[in-house]
């Protein structure tokens, strides 16, 4: 037992390690939420005047969308970073280890979580510092990271089932794709009350927008009730769709 | 034509009986190969690119699920205790299979701790095989920043790190200066005469005439020859090369092309 719990640890290191070097790779996944967050807080101020915008100011409407691209920018490279284990050798070299292979995708998966949550904690202190207040208090912020987490592996998901399946680097960077309607067609722009026709239905459509809602639900408006409870099951039944599809490709290439 | 041989078990490091691997479309990438390795033989694995000797090594390895036939690896059977044969063997494979973004030491704790070695056996262990393959300077540095040579030599550290009793080594010395192929050579006498088994695949002939107590010689997923390098030389009175066209039909660079086969080294 104690072995396995060794084995699980040095690649949930490993598998974090992998996710942070080259260091200076990490800084764009910092850069991009802030920039969004400074141009689009600045650019549309003015609709918190708007009838029907139920918000003070924008900053703290939109503080919300930059910690939830923050995850998306954290976990999004797992599929290209496994794709390069594949590519290289270095997953044959895991697999020849007498090890549990399932301890490689879940180490790995917990990592990118934990990471994802590092960097919304990162995150929160820029944008306190840009002017964001936030509520909730401790037990509301806890929340925040528990969701972010498993948002994250879920979105992390999405990347390796792609790895598995294509084995190929060029598909996975052009998965980055995915992140655009994921992350807009949400209420990211305007609350859900002000959007209208197909839009709207789109927005109601994308789980990510109720795990957005959550979050900022509990961080700007202090409340943790029905919005934040349908976050989290949309974030555990995207996440379980997601890991589902990583952990059947993964069983499906390993076992060829 | 074709080799068959009678397995004698007692003392058989490596016994394989009629194994075959058929990728998709029909691609018959090994086909009813049988061969045994004695405890403590060096075995050279020959043929081809596109041969199958790759395939084989990846089967043997536990890396690729065979299509037939049977194999055991140090007694135990592929397929029913592969976690006991992948603690009792090494691969160095073809490429570099380190983790690049990581240095020597990082590959060496996470690859000795999967094999459940303890952080002391990994440093004692470690640090004797970065001494002989001259890799202690580098061994804190990111592999990423290797030569070639280094990270080939690095690879064959990780894959000699839990003393394994039999070394499938895949093309171990290409991309090698001459010192160091020699080093590394020397270095595989020196762990064959302590006990290792060693099954090598080499495009250098003049590797396998040196290392190997008997070759087999693969083409086109069939061993078409085996036996002592000596007498193979003898039989036509000439080198392994003469030894390796005869029995081939083409020279060692020369490549079998199957549009189908896949890579298996993209293949996990």
């Amino acid at each position: 037992m104690k072995a396995e719990l060794a084995k699980f640890l040095i690649l949930f290191n490993r598998g974090f390690k992998q996710a942070i070097r080259p260091y200076m790779a990490v800084v764009p996944e910092f850069l991009i939420p802030i920039f969004y967050f400074v141009v689009n807080s600045a650019a549309f101020q003015k609709v918190a005047s708007l009838p029907g915008f139920d918000q003070a100011s924008y900053l703290q409407f939109y503080a919300p969308v930059a910690l939830l691209v923050s995850i998306f920018m954290s976990s999004g490279s797992t599929g290209l970073e496994t794709v390069t284990d594949i590519s290289t050798g270095f997953m044959d070299r895991m697999f020849l280890a007498p090890v549990n292979r399932w301890y490689i995708v879940l180490s790995k998966l917990l990592a990118v979580g934990v990471k994802s949550v590092i960097s919304l904690l990162i995150m929160t202190i820029f944008l306190f510092l840009f002017g964001t207040s936030f509520h909730g208090g401790i037990v509301g912020f806890i929340l925040v990271l528990f969701l972010a987490l498993i948002f994250a592996m879920g979105w992390a998901g999405i990347g390796l089932s792609l790895a598995f399946i294509t084995k190929n680097p060029r598909i996975l960077q052009s998965s980055y794709v995915f992140f655009f309607p994921f992350s807009f067609i949400t209420t990211s722009q305007l609350p859900l009350n002000l959007l209208s026709g197909w839009y709207k239905t789109a927005v109601q459509l994308n789980p990510v927008t109720y795990i957005l809602e959550a979050i900022r639900s509990v961080l700007i408006r202090g409340e943790t009730g029905y919005t934040v409870a349908l976050g989290f099951l949309v974030a555990i039944l995207f996440a379980t769709a997601t890991l589902s599809l990583s952990l059947w490709s993964f069983k499906r290439s390993v076992l060829k | 034509m074709l080799y068959s041989v009678h397995m004698l078990k007692e003392n058989q490091a490596i016994v394989v009986e009629n194994l075959s691997k058929v990728y998709p479309k029909n691609v018959r990438a090994v086909s009813d190969v049988s061969f045994s390795v004695k405890e403590g033989e060096f075995f050279g694995f020959l043929g081809p690119n596109g041969a199958g000797k790759t395939t084989t090594m990846r089967m043997l390895s536990t890396l690729l699920k065979p299509s037939s036939g049977k194999v055991s690896i140090n007694g135990y059977e592929i397929g029913k205790q592969d976690d006991w044969i992948r603690c009792s063997i090494g691969f160095a494979m073809q490429g570099v299979t380190l983790d690049l973004t990581a240095s020597g030491w990082e590959n060496m704790m996470l690859i000795g701790t999967l094999y459940e070695l303890s952080k002391k056996e990994i440093e004692e262990n470690g640090k004797k095989l970065l001494k002989l393959l001259d890799l202690e300077k580098v061994a804190s540095v990111w592999v990423k920043n290797y030569s070639g040579g280094m990270k080939k030599k690095m690879d064959l550290v990780i894959a000699l790190l839990h003393s394994p009793k039999i070394l499938f080594l895949d093309e171990p010395t290409e991309g090698l200066d001459p010192v160091s192929r020699r080093r590394v050579w020397d270095y595989l006498k020196e762990l064959n005469k302590k006990g290792t088994t060693i099954f090598l695949t080499t495009h250098y002939m003049q590797e396998a005439d040196y290392l190997c107590d008997r070759v087999a010689i693969i083409d086109r997923g069939q061993i078409v020859k085996m036996g002592d390098p000596q007498e193979l030389k003898k039989e036509i009175n000439g080198s392994l090369d003469d030894v390796f066209i005869k029995y081939t039909g083409h020279s060692i660079g020369e490549e079998n092309i199957n549009k189908n086969a896949p890579d298996p080294y993209i293949n996990i």
